[in-house]
């Protein structure tokens, strides 16, 4: 479960679809990109602006020319589809996400630690 | 459900889940990709279309175009 280090990215992760994305990692996917090239491979890491890093890609261009990487980054921007595998339970996956990032936030228990959203005192 | 695409590309599918930006989960997915080919001697229009099959799809909003219930026959 690898957790991003940054508040920011932590909640718009949290409030979109890109936590699926994110619970995706090291399973073999195709992402198709918007210029229809496609790339097939292992998700390493994804952030919450949809960018993806894979590894062991195969990847194709448009005319059809196949490549092999070692590691491959994609802009989010550039990303047009993402294939899930069928063995994905999708909710479950989420939850895990979910999971993961409320464990990093409330480390250390309620009265210790930096608090992420500290609660107001004045109204 | 069907959706429209930014550049000629339909989805046919079931909306599973879906998010502020339009980022969208779809189940079942049947894309049909329409491209136009214009002969270079009789300058006619030939319509392609190609069809694909995908069972689980994540699909970024940015492209998303046009979202409608199922056409109802008649």
């Amino acid at each position: 479960m690898e957790v991003s280090h940054s508040v920011k990215e932590r909640t718009i992760a949290e409030n979109s679809l890109v936590i699926l994305l994110q619970g995706l990692c090291n399973r073999v996917t195709t992402v198709e990109l918007r210029d229809e090239s496609t790339a097939s491979g292992r998700v390493t890491n994804v952030d919450a602006f949809m960018n993806v890093r894979l590894a062991e890609v195969t990847f194709m261009d448009r005319q059809g020319t196949l490549c092999h990487l070692d590691e491959l980054f994609v802009t989010g921007r550039n990303v047009r589809y993402v294939h899930i595998p069928d063995d994905v339970d999708i909710r479950a996956t989420i939850e895990q996400q979910l999971q993961a990032i409320h464990r990093v936030r409330y480390f250390g228990g309620r009265d210790k630690g930096r608090k992420e959203f500290p609660r107001t005192k004045h109204r | 459900l069907y959706l429209n695409f930014a550049k000629d590309n339909k989805l046919a599918s079931f909306l599973q889940a879906y998010d502020q930006h339009l980022n969208m989960i779809l189940g079942d997915v049947e894309e049909t990709v329409t491209t136009i080919e214009i002969d270079e001697e009789t300058y006619e229009e030939i319509y392609k279309s190609t069809k694909r099959n995908i069972p689980m799809l994540f699909v970024r909003g940015d492209g998303v175009v046009l979202v409608a219930p199922p056409l109802r026959v008649g």
